[in-house]
Parts: C-alpha cells; structure tokens; sequence
C-alpha cells in the first residue's frame, strides 16, 4: 500500500471523460474548479467540453455539487473505506456480501455500474476531499481510494487527486519534503528531522501542551483547531506573522503585521497539484514580507551563541 | 590562496598522470604560481580534479514526491544535524537537498547534472537547487514527449521546432535537453507505450520515436548546445531491448548524443526468465562509433529507488514487484512514475543487471565516453560510487562477488572473463575530466591553469578497496569545504545554464497554443533569471 497515481491539472482539462468527485463539495470549496480544470473546459481530447465528460460525485449529502453532477451517489456517514473495498473487490471479479454492502447506503448494482463506468473510461479521475481523508479511518480512505486508482490502470488510464486548500498548503509540504524529507509533523528536537504524525503533528503537540512557544505563519489554529489546543496557545507565548487579524492573532502574545503573499509581496504558490506558480504584487505594503520577518528573527537568534553541544559535528557517516 | 604540495596529480586531460607536483590555487581557479597563503601538504595523497556528475536525479518534483512517499527509508538514513555551518537533514536513499550537497561534496564530487526536468516545474527545480550547497549544478529539460514539439515534428516543421525548443530551454533556464522514452510517454497518457522506434506514435499520424530521435539531436546539433541530446532510449529495462538500443544508436548517426544509464537498455532474452547481458553488442557497436557517449547506469544491490519520467516502464514495475507506484502525468510535457525498488543478488535478473553495468564499462574500450553513473537513485544511491570504483579496480574482488550470485546468471553474463582493472587515471577520467568534456565544462573536470579549483584529494593506500570512500581535502572553488571528513565551508555554486538564439517572435506562435492546453497563464510559464541565485550562462555555438 502506498503511492500516488496523479497528473497535473492540465492533464484532467486536455483528457479526463470520467471525473469523479468523492467527499467533497467543489462547487462552493474550489468554485473555479469546474471551470478551469476538470468539467467545463474543452479540452485537446476532450473537444466538446462538458458533453464529452461523465461527472459522478459521492457523499454524505447533496451539497450545490451535486447539480452539476451527472450521478450522485449519496453514501451513509463513515462508509467510504467499506465502498470503496467493495469497489476494488468488484474491480477484481470478488464475490462480495450483498447484505453487508447495502449498509453503506449503496446496493451492489449501483457499485458494480459504478466499476463498470470506470472501466470503460479513455481516462479518469477522482478528486477526493476531506470527506475521505479526515472521516471515521482517515488515511486508511485516501490509501483506499488511491489504490482503487492505481489498479483501475490494469483496465484503463486513471489518476487520483486530493481536493486540498488552505492557501499555500502544498507549498509548504514541498519545501518541507525537500529541506527534511517528510511533508509535515517533523520535530527537529534533536537537531536532525523526525517524523511522527499523531506525535509531532501540530493539532497533537497543542492538545498535550508539549510546546512552549509557538511561531504560526499563514494559518489561523484558533479558527480550527480543538478547544485544548486554542486554549494552550492562550497559555504559551505565541507569535502570528499575518496580514489580518485572526482568531489566533487575537490570542497571541505578538501579532506582527506582514505585507500579503501575492497581493503586495512576492512568492511562489505550488498549486494542489504541486505546479509551482509565481506570485507578483499588484500593490506595495507598507508591511515587512513575512520572508524578511523570519529573517531578522534568525539573525537575531543566530547573533546568540550556539546552542549545540558540538558546534563542529562530524559529517554523518552513510 | 592555496598550494597543495607533494602529491600525486591525476589530471588526465592536460596529460599528467600520477605525477607530484604542486597544485596551486588563486581566486577559485588554478593559477601556475601563488606567493603565500595556506599550504596543503599532500605527500602521500592522489590529487584529482573534483568528480562530474553527468547524470543524476536529485532536485526537483519527482525527486520530492520520492521523498514524500518513503518516510520508512528515513528511518534508515543517516542524519545531518544542524550546526550553526550547516543545515540539518536525512541522507539515505532520496536525501535531502542540504544532505545532497554535503555527501556529494563530502566523497570529491564537486559538479552535477540534474538529468530531468519538466519545464512546468523547472521554477520548482532551481529552488531545490539553490537548497544544494557547495556544488555547480546543472538541469536538463524534458522534449521528447513535448506535446508542442511533437505536433510541429509530425508536421514537418523541424525549423520552427528548433525555435520552439530553444525558446523552452531558456524558459525553464536549463542547461541541455533530455528525451526520454521518445513518444511513449505521450502515449501512455491513454494507457500506452512506444516500443518500436519506426511505427507513428500513438496519437499521431506520422511522427516515430526515430524521427524524434534524430530531429531533436540534429536540432541541439544546430542550436551548438554544450552538452549534446541526453538519451533515456525506448524499452528501457525489457528484457531484449538491445534490438532498440542498437537501432537508436543507429538513428543517431551523424548526430552527437549522450546515451543514458546505458545498463538498462543492453538485455538480450525474451522474457525475464532467459534475460541475458548484452552490453557485448553494445560495446562492440559503441566502441566503433565516436559520436557518442554514455554513463553506466550501473546498480548495486540493495534498496533503491526508481523515479524516472518513463511513466509506462514505472507501471511495469510496479506490476512485476508490487510495490507501492507512483505516477504523475506533467500536462502537455512529460510523466513521472517512482517504484521503490531492492536489487537482490539471489535475483537472477538482478544478478544479470550488476554485471551488464560493470561489463559495460570494462568492455568500453576508451575511458573518455563512458562515464561513472548509477543513475541515482535508480541503479543505487550516488554515494556508493567508491563501491563500484572498488569493483572497476580489482578484478579480483570483482570474481569474489560473482561468485554469490546465482549460477544459473553465470551463464548468461561475461565478467567473469574480463581481466581489465581501471587505473587510477582512467578513473579520473569516468567520474570527472570525461563527463565534463561531455557536458561541455570546459573549466571543468581538470586542473590545468584556468580551470576551476575544484580538487579532490584522497589518501593513496592500493592495498585498500576503500580509498575513494573517504577524501583528505575537498577543494571547491578554492575553499577547502571538506577536510578529514567533516564539512569545513559551506559555499554557493553557480547554476550553469545557456540561451540558444531562437526567433523572438516564436513567443506569438507558443502564446494562444499554451494558453489552449495548459492550465498556467503563458506569461507565469518561463523562469525569471532573477530566481537563479548564481546563474552562469554558458555560450552556444551553432
């Protein structure tokens, strides 16, 4: 298990005839996605645009997506990982229990139909959201939906993407990924990279109150994070680099004022697609970037003496 | 200043091989004479021009969705603690741009070639680049499957093509042009491949891989790019490729070309269960035709990682292994497939796999077109190089280790026969002054007088198979960064790069195309030079 079958956006827009959307509701979450990327568009492939594309969108509940949507398959609460076994047990011809399926909310020859559609796709997609990914078995739901993907390739051509958000999200797992190895949850408390999600993830180390200082930048925990959490970042000196006020920089210790990423300071956004785009302001700010921020905090901190044991350590061994 | 004395100098490329004299060093490059300033005493020691890289994968998308996927590698891989000199990171199978730099530096290796890079993430590329210090670097940008090029080929319109092509280079601020699996990765955007070079791409009426092949080499040729096309052939890793490779090389004639990880495209068989070496053929051919030349692409067993833009072959891998695949489609440009991947010696077709590396670069005749390579991290991490030196070094050494391997591989592969042992020159010569000439460095890969201060020092010990392994003194534009296995300095290289003369008004004719099949405004596509922190452009000459 593990691994990721994906495209870039582009691919979806010249290629995709079979686009499923799954625990998500882009319409009003990514409301440019239809129309720049996956339904409306005609593509190189796809010349008629909408007409030439089947859209299916899964969930609990019928949001606004849900119009746009050739087959709506509404599923019980907490079921993916079961519908989505099912779905790659069909993909392999395996007998499956018609009793136990229909608690999923779906009858087998809705799903069987389902397989049947995908099979038979020039090139699919499924965009996931947080419907899959955060729900009752997490990331044992995006390994299942990213595994059906990948095995629909013994059929057809097939690509799996999550639905992520937050701003620079992605950008941030990148440079992470590439300064550390791991996308995030890393404590460098040893001086080295380590990665532990559940122990060193962010929303972990707030609720057990294991920092005692926090630096937050491009984010606001106070608006999402678990009550415990908010309440130890009241507790623990915490500094908000932001261009706004936010629920965090409310509670922090200091709120310092940056000019805004892409507005009135430059940069680089990686789309969810990890396409990294560049950012160049329309506006001047009379506000420090958040870059120049962090970089007279750390000549200040490097201007101290040196915290390591070993200033010289040896060059590890391989 | 520096003057490194008494030691003894393998600078092949000026002709000087193994003989003490004084190396001396003024202001990053080599100068005859310098009047006071530290001295290295290297009495004892072998002096080398710093290792060239002609082929490695370590900046950039696929590399950090390697990373991303294989946190259990880390927990393998060793650790850079962060110091107030140096950044923290993992080394391993996949390290960490900051570990890349120290480890690349800490074994002599001074200059690399980042070997694929799809346009749309060049931006991506060059930042990871900037994040690996102490080295020189360079990137090649992936056309062989450019959706763009291949439709003005297909229309025969090679001239504007090489204005297409040279406008994309300067875009993605890249160093030369790599093709990869010509034509299959097109088609495996529907789930397809190209294996015969003379039959119409998938998708197209009338273009072949051949006809990509040879456009693409003839149009670098006319642009007078420094380094010539870098060539990953079709049928990489299929058993019976060498019928591809051999008529891709061929296709090549009259053209410059720089054949990739050649191991992979020499087998002979028709299944995994009859696969044979055939690096024989392929030497036989190789040897006769000086146009080209190759890196090894050698592996060694144990834990590796494939990531390569031949998205078809990833697929196949991941069927035959299982092992956990990824693949990403780049829109319009290229593919992306990484499977993790272990090289056993009980294997048999591993086992046949170790030995076509070796026996490629035993039975290439002239040390000047085969270059040291594992296609990292694909046939084993760059930092094993010393390991497969020891094997190229000791004939000896090389029969012990046939010996664990299967005997039913015995059969199939020719090692056991060859008796060559690389000198120290010749060694030289494949990891430093040959891949430099290939890539057109000229103030590379020697320590003549002009010529960067980028030197190598290793204590002499012939008794040891390990004194590559570890170097006395790293030099690298002149600043010792290493000495006595610690990182000394941490300096910034220089990102080579060049501008081939295209029309201007090519930009007209790409406009409303992109602005059809892409998803990224036309004017966001290119680089800014203004990212490179230490651009160097290096001239063409058409």
């Amino acid at each position: 298990m593990g691994g990721k079958v994906t495209c870039t956006l582009g691919e979806v827009k010249n290629r995709a005839d079979f686009i499923v959307y799954w625990g998500g509701n882009p319409a009003e979450c990514h409301p440019r996605h239809f129309t720049k990327y996956t339904l409306t568009q005609k593509g190189r492939f796809v010349p008629e645009g909408r007409k030439g594309r089947t859209m299916v969108l899964v969930d609990i509940r019928e949001t606004p997506s849900a119009k746009a949507a050739d087959l709506f398959l509404q599923i019980r609460p907490g079921k993916d990982f079961e519908i989505l076994t099912t779905l790659r047990a069909l993909l392999k011809k395996q007998p499956v229990d018609k009793e136990s399926v229909a608690e999923t909310g779906l009858t087998v020859d809705q799903l069987q139909d389902l397989v049947d559609r995908m099979k038979r796709a020039r090139f699919g997609v499924i965009f996931f959201g947080m419907g899959v990914s955060m729900t009752r078995g997490k990331h044992m739901n995006s390994a299942a939906i990213l595994r059906l993907a990948a095995e629909l390739n013994a059929f057809t051509k097939f690509v799996c993407m999550p639905m992520r958000g937050h701003g620079n999200v992605t950008g941030s797992d990148m440079v992470l990924r590439w300064t550390t190895g791991f996308p995030f949850g890393i404590s460098m408390a040893r001086g080295y990279p380590r990665f532990n999600p559940g122990e060193f993830s962010t929303v972990d180390l707030l609720v057990r109150g294991d920092n005692d200082a926090a630096l937050i930048l491009g984010a606001d925990p106070g608006a999402t994070m678990p009550q415990p959490g908010i309440d130890h970042l009241a507790r623990i000196p915490t500094i908000v680099l932001d261009p706004k006020v936010t629920h965090t920089s409310r509670l922090a210790r200091v709120h310092i004022t940056t000019a805004a990423t892409g507005i009135s300071a430059p940069g680089t956004v990686y789309r969810m697609d990890e396409v990294p785009l560049p950012l160049r302001p329309a506006l001047k700010s009379p506000y420090p970037t958040d870059e120049e921020v962090l970089r007279r905090i750390r000549q200040a901190v490097g201007a101290k003496p040196s915290w390591s044991p070993a200033p010289n350590a040896t060059m590890a061994s391989v | 200043m520096l003057r490194i004395t008494g030691g003894k100098v393998h600078d092949p490329a000026n002709g000087i091989i193994g003989v003490v004299q004084d190396v001396c060093v003024a202001e990053g490059r080599i100068v005859p004479q310098v009047e006071g300033g530290r001295s290295v005493d290297a009495r004892g020691m072998l002096v080398f021009p710093g290792g060239v890289d002609v082929h490695t994968h370590v900046a950039g998308a696929a590399m950090n969705f390697a990373r991303g996927i294989t946190p259990e590698n880390y927990r393998k891989a060793s650790p850079f603690i962060h110091t107030p000199e140096l950044r923290a990171g993992l080394g391993g199978i996949t390290p960490t741009t900051f570990a890349t730099g120290y480890l690349y530096a800490g074994m002599g290796w001074t200059t690399v070639n980042e070997a694929a890079v799809p346009i749309l993430s060049a931006r991506h590329t060059h930042e990871e680049l900037h994040d690996i210090p102490i080295l020189d670097k360079s990137s090649l940008v992936l056309m062989a499957n450019n959706e763009i090029v291949l439709d003005l080929l297909d229309a025969g319109e090679v001239e504007r093509a090489r204005h297409v092509v040279a406008w994309l280079i300067w875009a993605a601020k890249a160093y030369g042009v790599k093709a990869v699996n010509p034509g299959g990765i097109v088609a495996w955007k529907f789930g397809k491949n190209a294996s015969k070079l003379s039959e119409p791409v998938d998708g197209y009426r009338r273009v072949t891989p051949a006809q990509i092949i040879s456009s693409l080499a003839g149009i670098i040729d006319d642009l007078g790019l420094p380094h010539p096309l870098h060539l990953h052939c079709n049928n990489l890793g299929i058993p019976g490729n060498v019928s591809t490779t051999l008529e891709t090389m061929r296709v090549l004639e009259g053209h410059r070309a720089h054949m990739a990880h050649l191991q992979f495209h020499a087998y002979g068989g028709d299944g995994w269960g009859t696969l044979r070496s055939e690096a024989a053929a392929i030497a036989e051919y190789f040897n006769a035709h000086a146009n080209l030349t190759a890196d090894a692409g050698a592996i060694l067993f144990g834990d590796a990682m494939t990531v390569t833009a031949d998205g078809p072959w990833e697929h196949v891998l991941h069927e035959l292994t299982g092992h956990k695949w990824s693949n990403v489609d780049v829109e319009n440009e290229t593919g992306c497939g990484i499977v993790s991947y272990t090289y056993k010696e009980r294997s048999l077709v591993n086992a046949v796999q170790w030995a076509v590396g070796l026996e490629l670069l035993l039975l290439i005749d002239d040390p000047w077109r085969i270059f040291l390579t594992t296609d990292h991290p694909n046939g084993g991490c760059f930092w094993r190089y010393p390991e497969l030196i020891r094997l190229l070094r000791d004939a000896e050494y090389r029969r012990e280790c046939l010996k664990r391997l299967p005997s039913k591989a015995q059969k199939r592969i020719v090692l056991a026969d060859l008796d060559r042992q690389y000198t120290l020159s010749e060694i030289a010569i494949i990891t430093s002054a040959g891949p430099a000439r290939a890539l057109g460095l000229s103030q590379k890969g020697h320590l003549g007088v002009g010529a960067d201060a980028d030197i190598a020092i290793y204590d002499e010990n012939p008794a040891s198979g390990r004194m590559f392994e570890q170097p006395r003194y790293v030099i690298k534009g002149g600043v010792i960064v290493v000495e006595e296995g610690q990182i000394r300095a941490v300096t910034q290289g220089r990102e080579f790069i060049v501008r081939p003369p295209f029309d201007e008004q090519i930009e007209a004719y790409l406009r409303p195309l992109f602005e059809k099949v892409y998803t990224m405004s036309f004017d966001n596509y290119p680089v800014a030079i203004e990212r490179l922190a230490q651009p160097d452009i290096r001239e063409c000459r058409p």
